[in-house]
């Protein structure tokens, strides 16, 4: 079926079509757009400043992919991100650094899409390591739980045990042209552009479409009601672990991507308060949808950034402004959690689909 | 043997402050079913608020008074503009708006009295130590222990016997039942945060005293988790039972464990066991076993 328009109302007559991607010609002809948008447009319009602006959004939604994986659709609420983030940029830097590559693989620019492989494996066990209670416990239980995940994983393991490996003290620095792939280097925010926005669409589509698999349906049946998904014959430990695993696998790949824009890594790139703003981008950008985690991430960030640009003219009256602009970041973010949750517990995400929803039935919209 | 006992003394005087704290936990969790974690930030804004009077000129008690005055309003404000509209909401929604209100309080935290340690000028309590028998504690430890001590006495008997506590305890436990006898649930909640605020600000402004006061003193208040988990989310006997032996465990690792894991074993330690410990018995020692059906 390839109609240009969908009809008012839903006349599907097999469940292909019902889980087609690109159901009308319109669709795919915005999604061509968009490609062209991505990949030529803002390239093309942006200055340096926008470009780094983007690849921020791009790494918050590849690791608030996960959160929205876990928190979305697995109902499995966790604090501690940024840990397996963490864990990700740590295991890519290590390798990159450290490991001895036979001289073909770093000629080839291997090493590091390797790495970065290596990476999300790890940081996908890592997750389950601190995913285990939730066979057990749930609900505020796993929130302590993978709290203790970040305090561990960041505040201990990496700060005082994998800072100290090859003597080079706190930050682990990244000399420029160390990050390769393939023929390029890595070495300006264009190419970190082009590698985060195509391993975000990767991503992107490789969750979508497990959502709409056997694992997806699991997994939205634990998060609506976990015993009533058991008594259906779902292992739900099988299935909570999986989700633990394939959030921290993308978390792993969001860290390990993170690194490429980095002149050093250090642990406070992963503080608690990103965790939390990882789990603040999915609840405003709206649970249980991929396209908020988007809707979020460009949210949060620009939203952050229009404030900061609002904070720099007063800086000339008010010179403690621009000293205190984490502090009033860190309020506006926790009052923007607290207003969504209290008048837009649906996030972004529902009023999209409203104003989507208003031009598709238009002008007969009741 | 007698690094041993000071560790324990110490870490049962710390735990004292510990538990003083989690009572304020356990009361909004039992009254009103919301899980708290700004109690962190609630800590910081009670200990600088009396901080702020006490570098004024303001003797001790009256700006730990005043402090409570404080914390009293902030904590009726904070009910009623965040949480009042969140009743019947999910779990997870309330969670979060508490997170936001965490970031919240600690950014004007931050913004008001800035980031560097302050400490009580001039020292509140004297700073010689006092020796019972071979045990040595500084006054500090055990002044704080004895405030925290009497206000937790203050606070249980509270409950027990005056007309609000009881509606309280009502509310608590049936709140379908309370409201039929007349109790207002709204004002149940207000006065649930607002005792939470005190005990918090009291229990901040104790630990400022023993070193110094930054914003690690907020990290000190999220370890009011392992507490209660501990002790059992809903039980109050279990809150104090549960920060004493925080407090204990967090001396004693501090003291043994970290020649073989040097760095902040101290600071971890709690969350660490916290994080086994739920495997095990994820009620708690004390807390209700939720039966759940389909």
């Amino acid at each position: 079926m390839s109609t240009t328009y969908l009809p008012c109302g839903v006349y599907h007559e097999n469940y292909q079509q019902d889980h087609a991607w690109w159901q009308t010609r319109f669709i795919k002809s915005k999604m061509v757009l968009l490609f062209f948008f991505l990949f030529f447009i803002i390239p093309w319009v942006s200055d340096a400043y926008w470009l780094s602006i983007c690849n921020l959004i791009g790494y918050t939604v590849l690791g608030a992919l996960g959160v929205q994986l876990l928190i979305g659709f697995c109902g499995q609420v966790t604090l501690g991100h940024a840990a397996f983030l963490a864990v990700g940029a740590y295991v890519s830097t290590l390798l990159v650094l450290e490991f001895p590559w036979p001289p073909f693989l770093v000629n080839w620019g291997l090493a590091y899409p390797i790495s970065i492989l290596i990476a999300a494996l790890a940081s996908g066990v890592w997750c389950v390591l601190f995913g285990l209670p939730s066979a057990r416990v749930k609900g505020f239980y796993l929130i302590l739980t993978t709290m203790a995940a970040q305090f561990i994983t960041v505040d201990f393991v990496i700060t005082q045990y994998v800072s100290q490996i090859g003597g080079r003290g706190q930050a682990f620095s990244l000399p420029p042209g160390t990050i390769k792939l393939g023929p390029w280097t890595i070495d300006s925010d264009i190419r970190v552009y082009y590698m985060i926005i195509i391993l975000v669409i990767v991503c992107v589509i490789g969750v979508v479409n497990l959502l709409r698999s056997r694992v997806g349906r699991a997994w939205v049946a634990i998060r609506d009601n976990d015993i009533s998904a058991e008594v259906m014959g779902i292992d739900i430990v099988k299935y909570k672990l999986l989700a633990f695993f394939v959030a921290g696998f993308i978390g792993g790949i969001a860290g390990a991507v993170w690194i490429s824009s980095l002149a050093a890594i250090s642990p406070e790139h992963f503080p608690w308060f990103w965790s939390l703003w990882l789990v603040g981008v999915v609840l405003i950008g709206g649970a249980g949808s991929v396209h908020g985690t988007i809707f979020g991430s460009i949210f949060m960030v620009v939203v952050m950034e229009l404030l900061q640009m609002a904070v720099i003219p007063l800086a000339d009256t008010y010179p403690k402004l621009l000293v205190d602009f984490l502090f009033i970041k860190e309020s506006a973010f926790g009052l923007a959690i607290c207003l969504f949750l209290i008048f837009e517990p649906n996030g972004l995400a529902y009023r999209w689909w409203q104003a989507k929803n208003y031009f598709n039935l238009w002008p007969f919209s009741y | 043997m007698e690094l041993f006992l000071m560790t324990l003394t110490t870490g049962v005087m710390v735990g004292g402050i510990y538990a003083l704290i989690a009572l304020g936990w356990v009361l909004i969790y039992k009254c009103s079913g919301v899980l708290n974690l700004a109690m962190g930030e609630l800590t910081l804004i009670g200990a600088y608020v009396s901080l702020s009077f006490y570098t004024m000129g303001v003797p001790f008690l009256l700006s730990l008074l005043l402090s409570l005055v404080i914390g009293f309003i902030l904590g009726i404000l904070t009910e009623r503009i965040f949480l009042d509209k969140l009743i019947g909401e999910p779990v997870l929604a309330v969670i979060m708006v508490t997170v936001g209100l965490s970031f919240f309080f600690k950014g004007i935290v931050e913004l008001i009295w800035s980031t560097d340690t302050r400490v009580f000028d001039p020292p509140v309590f004297p700073l010689e130590p006092i020796r019972f028998g071979p045990i040595v504690v500084g006054q500090v430890y055990l002044w704080s222990f004895i405030a925290a001590m009497v206000l937790l006495v203050v606070f249980v008997s509270f409950f027990k016997y005056t007309r609000w506590g009881l509606a309280m305890q009502a509310t608590a436990d049936d709140e379908m039942a309370a409201l039929s006898i007349g109790i207002s649930a709204r004002f149940v909640y207000a006065a649930a945060w607002a005792i939470a605020f005190m005990a918090a600000g009291v229990g901040g402004t104790l630990l400022g005293n023993i070193n110094g006061l930054n914003i690690s003193v907020g990290y000190m208040g999220l370890l009011v988790l392992p507490a209660v988990v501990l002790g059992g989310l809903n039980s109050i006997p279990g809150a104090i039972v549960g920060g004493i032996a925080i407090g204990v465990m967090q001396n004693l690792c501090g003291a043994y464990l970290d020649q073989y894991f040097p760095g902040g074993v101290k600071e971890i330690a709690p969350f660490a066991f916290m994080a086994i410990f739920l495997l095990f018995k994820p009620y708690g020692l004390w807390g209700w076993e939720r039966i759940e059906r389909v």
